[in-house]
């Protein structure tokens, strides 16, 4: 089991998620977060500390967000950790409905 | 993972051949909130290998507390059983956690629902003065298959009411509802059974639960936690996310192995 950052969160990165979790587990990338599924403790911590509920429990994704499964294992090898919140993206609010941010993320 | 440190075990009590709980040291740098829970491990082949716990002692005591289960082939639990005053443990240097009486809405009586281990947070929660302050009853709730497995009972019923400081308030305001579902005890069965039947509160005296008067934090396994969940739900309580306050929080009670 592990929690899974959906596409959600891409331009938004509020960074709540950060600041509980307990084993520093989450990613940075230039406009999304991943997190460590071989680190996160299944704790749920993060997930309702999400204002946008971007987080989901692996066992809940929908077809839609079920490859984030495979790119926050993937993009958490490779990303710098983050142990603290910061300030959202400055967009975020922009971006928090917009449709199709799959093909927004930067990797 | 959050920087770790040592602590040295300073006291270990075994309850039975299924539970146990310690004592460390901390230090005076080592803050958290009455309820949080941190990682907590030893070093094996030269690597932490560490799980969550809540932490069973206040937050302004000068001592750190835990309440583990033991598995004869669990990873972490096999060894941290084994420990003995002087040894060290690692302690991960960041606590954090749901079961804050902040994240609550204002209200009149505050359920504490635990299973097993659950009990630990609460343990904590139950020492803190201010909590009696804001709530008129602590309906403390702990429900185990063994009699054996009622950890803290004495803590809870001849140390805490006895308290110089808080004691009379303890006496006055908690109300203790132990629960056995596989022997005879005075009170048998589920606790989600007897919160779904109104029993628990019947029994206590108190009125039917009502999401304007009460208020809850639940910690057990995740079955208990959805059980918990849809009774709270479908009674009219909501959960506190995203910052807001609710009329519940619920948190894992972590380790099960």
């Amino acid at each position: 089991m592990t929690f899974v950052v959906t596409q959600d969160c891409i331009g938004c990165k509020h960074t709540d998620c950060v600041e509980v979790c307990p084993v520093d587990c989450f990613y940075e990338g230039e406009n999304f977060l991943v997190i460590n599924p071989d680190e996160c403790i299944d704790c749920a911590l993060c997930e309702p500390e999400c204002p946008i509920d971007a987080i989901v429990a692996d066992n809940m994704l929908s077809v839609e967000q079920m490859p984030l499964l495979a790119i926050n294992a993937e993009l958490s090898k490779v990303w710098p950790n983050l142990d603290e919140a910061k300030e959202p993206l400055p967009d975020a609010a922009s971006w928090q409905a917009k449709p199709n941010k799959l093909s927004h993320l930067i990797r | 993972m959050a920087k770790l440190v040592k602590q040295r075990v300073t006291s270990v009590k075994h309850w039975n051949d299924t539970l146990f709980s310690f004592t460390t040291t901390r230090n005076g740098s080592f803050r958290f909130e009455n309820g949080h829970f941190v990682m907590v491990g030893l070093e094996v082949d030269n690597k932490p290998l560490m799980r969550a716990y809540s932490i069973v002692s206040s937050n302004y005591e000068d001592h750190l507390e835990f309440f583990s289960i033991k598995v004869a082939n669990g990873p972490l639990t096999s060894r941290l059983a084994k420990i003995s005053v002087d040894d060290e443990i690692m302690l991960s240097e960041k606590p954090t956690g749901t079961l804050i009486q902040e994240h609550l809405s204002a209200g009149r009586n505050l359920y504490l629902i635990s299973t097993g281990t659950g009990l630990a947070p609460f343990l904590s929660i139950i020492k803190n003065p201010q909590l009696y302050d804001r709530f008129d009853k602590i309906i403390l709730t702990h429900g185990t298959r063994l009699v054996s497995e009622l950890a803290y009972r004495d803590v809870i019923t001849n140390e805490l009411p006895n308290n110089e400081f808080f004691g009379e308030q303890v006496q006055k305001q908690l109300l203790y509802y132990p629960t056995v579902t596989r022997e005879d005890f005075r009170n048998q069965g589920r606790v989600t059974d007897l919160l779904a039947s109104g029993k628990l509160a019947d029994d206590l005296g108190l009125a039917p639960i009502d999401p304007v008067y009460d208020r809850f934090m639940v910690c057990g396994s995740p079955a208990m936690l959805s059980d918990v969940c849809d009774i709270l739900k479908a009674k009219g309580f909501s959960e506190s996310r995203n910052g807001y306050l609710g009329e519940y929080v619920i948190e894992r009670a972590f380790v099960t192995q």
